[in-house]
Order: structure tokens, then C-alpha cells, then sequence
């Protein structure tokens, strides 16, 4: 099985992390004959009040939860394998330390190396030394970079959270298939750009020290996609402003053309001309930047196949200037279709599906069968709460636990997919979905044909593209066609017969 | 719909059509000639120019119903299962007036139609055929019987797709594979 360790270093390496984990429930993250991979995740993040950390902590345990409740009822519907490693902050081996003088006294180094507090005071202007890093390295590359450069990972792979990724890893590497290691930031903010060339090269120092050569580092740098709008407050201090966006990424660039090969084995660029706009915000809650399609090409990044001699750096490019269509996507044909059947997925569950059995909650099932032939594939029609021929009651607490489990999944999907369809930034649109219909609605929504744009669209004709004729088709199944009963089978069945 | 559904349509429709004109009159004839037998009357003459041409319309409004039915229950696109059971109403009250319109066919044929033209269908009687009360009863029951045969049946094999467990006793019947 291929196993993949993804670090999402600062926001944009969340949101990334987050794309990732959305990639592999729709099944994108899989070996060459088809075996779903496992995917371990885990987040790099000083501001531990981010509100980018905390929607991929979301999308990660919401999806690690509907998996582990469908568990092995299902054969092709949540089968990738996640693996939450959790997420740490470098200002954590910082003895508390929340500003740059307090990781490096200041009283210390005067007495003890004189010149290098000269240096110290030289390299990093008194706000920079007093600014709290609470959240985050303030757009500040400077700062993020002298806080990493003191992580020792021989040290951290002892204890903490470090250390089941790093023992996993060394697992994994020897059972004969080599892991994946793929780090996601940007070049152009503070965290990611400090920290994923640090912590790539942390990394491959410390598979080198372990002998673990075969594996690949590889890392989905993104250059810059967004610019803020609105305006700081007096207080604000040090701050990350999108004008130095272009300064730091001609930094991290040379400093990747330089020393690149000794942190990664390849890497990936992806950034954008048009740029999106967000509400300024120094970090923490208030740091709500939707989601947006470079941080998705940026996660496919991890599906590019490793050949030799295939160059060390990538990028990639769209055909036409005004919009993105399918046809712009790496291996277009197969991501489309996985990304068209979980977003059609996702709204045929949430906005029908689920409406469904919330109603055979409130009716006798007798009266919710005759409207819905199809649920007695699933679910047996007694009361009892007993199991008959393998299919469970529609009203057994284990069932609506998998519901809600799914439920809670397709929200986190949906906003997802609605973020990357309507933020585009200005004069620029997307072919991929209607964005309008990836919400949660409570109209049983039946019309499945405007959900996905262009080619990725399944070719049924526009009426029979519809919720009502997956049941139709349900209904009439085989048995040998329904390997699975109860909850997570009907998840499965629809997830195959969606697209 | 299913070539299953296609098929059991077609021989519920063909079963109605030998009941309503083969089968149903010689029993009537037959079988209940005590209680249908009219007072200077010959039976056979009302069961010839009475009560079967009153069937035999009947018959029709019930495959109109019925095809109504398949072609309403066919286009629709219900979204969710409260849509397709509102069908379930719609169901009771075409049964309900179907046998309403086989009661009115009888009471035309065997009354009206001779009280319009004024003429007597027994030579020398009233203007109407006297059917004793049992046998109102009876054929009233048999315009019943025929609603389940004409209607009920067919739709209950032969509704298509979501709709089909929507007609009476589908659930029962079909409802636990």
C-alpha cells in the first residue's frame, strides 16, 4: 500500500492539507492498480488559534470519523485510509517562549557572545524582537526561519508529535514500498516560507542519518495567489503585507535555485496571476481566507508520478487567461471524475439522501417505504431493532451515527468545493461547478446536471441526471450488486451510481 | 417501466377485458339469478341491454383511469418520498370515483336512459328495469369488485419506478425482498 505523509506548514500549507484530505476522499490518493493509499497528515502552525488550522483539523477528523463509522461496509466509498498525526508548533520547543527575544535572550547573548547579539539586533528591527508569535511569524520569513532553524528533530523524533509520524515513516520505508513525504507552504508568507525549506531539510538530514534514502521529499510551494484588502488597525505591529509578497518569493526562489536538492527531491510551484482577495487579518480566528483552486492543483502535486530525469522543478499553466477548465488539471480525465462524483456525491447525500432518512424518523416505516422503494435494499421494515438479512433498521442508533457522520463530512466537502468555485478573484471564472448548488439546502434536491461544468460532467441526458433515478436504479439492483447493507452500503451504492 | 411491468400490464388489462365481457355476465346469469331476477322481466334481457352495456362503459373509464395513472406516475419526477406519497391520496380518489362513475353507468342504463326517452324496457311496465334491492346490492358490489380487477391490480403491478410501492398493499406485497 502506498503511504503518504503530508506536513502542512503554516496556513497555506493547512488549506492545502486540508485540499489533500478532500483529494483523497474522493479517491484520487491511490497505488497503480487501484489500492487506496494512507494518508497521514500533519500540521505545522504557531498560531494554534488559526482559523485555517482549524478548518483542516475539521476536514481531517470529520473525514477520519466517517471512515472509521462506515469501517469495512463499503468498497469503493471512503476507503483511503487517514492517519491524523495532529498538529505542533515550533514555539513549543521554545520554553514558552512567544517573541523572538525570549526564544533568544537577548541578556544571555550580551553576556555570553556579545557579537552575535549585535548581529541579532542588526538582522531584526526591535519590533520584529518583541512582536508576539502567537500568531504566526507575522508574513515574516526572517523570524519564522531563526525560530525553525533551532528545531532539532533527532531530539523531537524521541517524544511529542513527531515522533509516531517519524517511527511510521522508518515503518513504512522498510516494508519495502518507500513513503512519500510531501510538504505544503507558501514562499510568499512567514511560517510556510520559513518552514518548509527548514523542515525539508530537517527531514531528508534526518532520513539520511536513518538510511532511509529511497524516500522522496517532495513540496507544493505555493507563490502568490491572494492579496489583502481593508486595513490594519494601529495595534497591529508587525504584519504580513501582500507588497512584500513578491520580495519574498524572489528570496525563497534563489534561495531554492541555490540549496533547493538539499531540502527536496523536487518541487512544485503553483501560484496564480489573478489574485484573490481576503479581509486583512494578522492570524488567529478572525483568519478566515476561503479556499481556493491553487491550493488544490497544489495537493494534486502529490498524485504527479516520480520518473527520473523529470526535472526538479514543476509547474503548470492554464490554456486560457480569463477562466480554468477541467481541461487545465493534471490527468484531467481520471481527477475530474473523482472530484465530480464526491461533489455530486456530497449533494445528493446532504440535500436528499439524508433528508430521506430524517423523514423515516418521523413516519411509520410502512408509510416511508411506499414512497421510497428503494430504502428496503438497505434497511429492513420491521420495527425490531434486530438485523434481517444482513440489513439493519433505518431507525438503529448505530445507522444515524454513520449518518451524521456523512452528514458532517458532505458540509465540510460542500464548503469546500463552493470556496473553490467562487473565489476567483476579479474577471476571472471557473468551468469546473456550479457554486451556487454546492450549499446545504433542505429542498431535496433532485437535479444532478448542473453540479459539475464542462467535460467532467457525466454524459446522462439532463432529465434523467437526477437523484430520483439513482433511487430508481437502487431499487432494481441485483442482490450481488448491493455487496453492502444499512447506512454505509447505501453511502457506497450512491457513491457508485452517482456519476 | 420494467418489460416485467410492461407484460403483468398487459395481461391485467387482458384479464379485465375477458371478466368484463365474457365472464361476468354468465356468472350474474348463472350464479345469482334469485337475487337479480327482475318482476316481469327476463334476466338475460337486463343483463344483455342493462347492466352490461353499463360494464362495458365502465370498462372504459377504468383503462382511461388506469392509463392516466401510468402516464401521470411515468413523467413525474418526484424529489423526495413525500412527493411521490402525496401520490397515495391521488390513488383513493381516482378508485373512489371510478366506482362513483361504475355505480352511475348501472343506474343510467337500468333508470335514466328510460325515464329520458320515456319508454319502458318491459313491455308494459315501468320506465325503468325494477331490480329488486339485493340485487342493487350485488351489482353495486360487483361495480367494486371490478375497480379491484380493473384498477387496483394493474396499477399494483405495473407502476413504474419510485411510485410503485405507493399503490395499496404494494408494501405488504412487494415490499420486503
Amino acid at each position: 500500500m502506498r503511504q503518504i505523509f503530508a506536513i502542512g506548514v503554516g496556513g497555506t500549507g493547512a488549506k492545502c492539507v486540508e485540499a489533500l484530505v478532500h483529494l483523497h476522499a474522493s479517491g484520487l490518493l491511490a497505488d497503480q492498480d487501484g489500492t487506496p493509499a494512507r494518508l497521514g497528515v500533519f500540521l505545522v502552525e504557531p498560531d494554534q488559534q488559526s482559523a485555517l488550522l482549524t478548518r483542516a483539523q475539521i476536514a481531517i477528523k470529520r473525514y477520519a470519523a466517517m471512515r472509521n463509522a462506515v469501517g469495512r461496509n463499503s468498497n469503493r466509498f471512503a476507503r483511503g485510509e487517514l492517519r491524523d498525526y495532529g498538529q505542533w508548533s515550533p514555539l513549543t520547543t521554545s520554553s514558552g517562549a512567544i517573541t523572538l527575544d525570549q526564544v533568544f535572550p537577548k541578556a544571555v547573548l550580551r553576556t555570553k557572545a556579545p557579537g552575535v547579539a549585535a548581529l541579532f539586533d542588526c538582522l531584526f528591527p526591535p519590533e520584529e524582537q518583541s512582536a508576539e508569535l502567537e500568531v504566526g511569524f507575522r508574513g515574516r520569513p526572517p523570524i519564522g526561519s531563526a525560530v525553525m532553524s533551532r528545531i532539532d528533530l533527532e531530539q523531537e523524533a524521541q517524544t511529542g508529535h513527531w515522533q509516531q509520524m517519524l517511527n511510521d515513516i522508518q515503518t513504512s520505508a522498510g516494508s519495502g514500498d518507500p513513503p512519500l513525504i510531501h510538504l505544503f507552504g507558501s514562499v510568499f508568507g512567514g511560517t510556510g516560507a520559513s518552514g518548509v525549506p527548514t523542515l525539508g531539510q530537517l527531514v531528508k538530514n534526518w532520513l539520511k542519518g536513518q538510511g532511509l534514502t529511497s524516500v522522496q521529499v517532495q513540496a507544493s510551494l505555493l507563490l502568490p495567489y491572494f492579496d489583502f484588502e481593508g486595513r490594519k488597525d494601529d495595534d497591529t505591529g508587525v504584519h504580513a503585507e501582500s507588497r512584500n509578497f513578491q520580495l519574498n518569493t524572489d528570496a525563497a526562489l534563489q534561495y531554492l535555485r541555490n540549496s533547493g536538492t538539499s531540502c527536496f527531491d523536487r518541487v512544485f510551484l503553483v501560484g496564480s496571476d489573478t489574485k484573490a482577495r481576503y479581509d486583512f487579518s494578522i492570524g488567529g480566528t478572525s483568519q478566515a481566507n476561503a479556499a481556493h483552486l491553487v491550493e488544490m492543483l497544489a495537493a494534486l502535486a502529490v498524485r504527479h508520478p516520480a520518473t527520473n530525469g523529470g526535472g526538479y522543478a514543476h509547474v503548470i499553466s492554464r490554456s486560457n487567461k480569463q477562466f480554468v477548465s477541467w481541461d487545465d488539471l493534471p490527468d484531467d480525465e481520471q481527477v475530474g471524475e473523482a472530484i465530480a462524483r464526491a461533489a455530486r456525491f456530497a449533494v445528493a447525500w446532504k440535500n436528499n439522501i439524508s433528508l430521506e432518512i430524517n423523514d423515516a424518523q418521523k413516519v411509520s416505516i410502512h408509510t416511508f417505504i411506499s414512497g421510497a422503494p428503494w430504502a428496503r435494499r438497505f434497511f429492513h421494515l420491521g420495527s425490531r431493532e434486530d438485523n434481517q438479512g444482513g440489513r439493519p433498521g433505518i431507525r438503529d442508533q448505530q445507522e444515524l451515527t454513520i449518518q451524521s457522520s456523512i452528514d458532517e463530512y458532505c458540509d465540510t466537502l460542500l464548503q469546500w468545493l463552493n470556496q473553490l468555485s467562487s473565489n476567483l478573484g476579479s474577471n476571472f471564472r471557473q468551468e469546473l461547478f456550479t457554486a451556487s448548488l454546492l450549499v446545504p439546502s433542505d429542498c431535496y434536491e433532485n437535479d444532478l446536471s448542473r453540479i459539475v461544468q464542462g467535460k467532467a460532467r457525466p454524459q446522462l441526458p439532463e432529465a434523467s441526471d437526477t437523484v430520483g433515478s439513482i433511487k430508481v436504479r437502487m431499487d432494481n439492483l441485483s442482490n450481488e450488486l448491493i455487496p453492502h447493507r444499512g447506512m454505509a452500503g447505501l453511502a457506497d451504492c450512491l457513491w457508485t451510481h452517482v456519476v | 417501466m420494467k418489460k416485467n411491468q410492461w407484460i403483468l400490464l398487459a395481461v391485467s388489462v387482458a384479464i379485465g377485458l375477458i371478466w368484463i365481457f365474457l365472464l361476468q355476465s354468465t356468472i350474474l346469469l348463472n350464479s345469482f339469478p334469485g337475487i337479480l331476477q327482475i318482476p316481469g322481466g327476463n334476466l338475460a334481457t337486463y343483463l344483455q341491454f342493462g347492466s352490461s352495456p353499463a360494464f362495458q362503459v365502465f370498462w372504459v373509464g377504468c383503462i382511461c383511469a388506469l392509463l392516466t395513472w401510468i402516464g401521470v406516475t411515468w413523467s413525474r419526477k418526484p424529489r423526495s418520498s413525500i412527493q411521490t406519497r402525496q401520490m397515495q391520496p391521488m390513488w383513493w380518489l381516482a378508485a373512489g370515483l371510478l366506482t362513483i362513475f361504475g355505480w352511475f353507468c348501472l343506474f343510467w342504463f337500468t333508470i335514466l336512459q328510460w325515464q329520458v326517452t320515456g319508454t319502458s324496457p318491459v313491455q308494459g311496465g315501468p320506465n325503468y328495469y325494477p331490480v329488486p334491492p339485493g340485487g342493487w346490492v350485488l351489482l353495486l358490489l360487483f361495480v367494486v369488485l371490478d375497480v379491484v380487477l380493473l384498477f387496483w391490480l394493474p396499477t399494483l403491478l405495473a407502476t413504474p419506478r419510485n411510485y410503485r410501492l405507493v399503490v395499496p398493499g404494494a408494501v405488504k406485497l412487494f415490499g420486503s425482498r
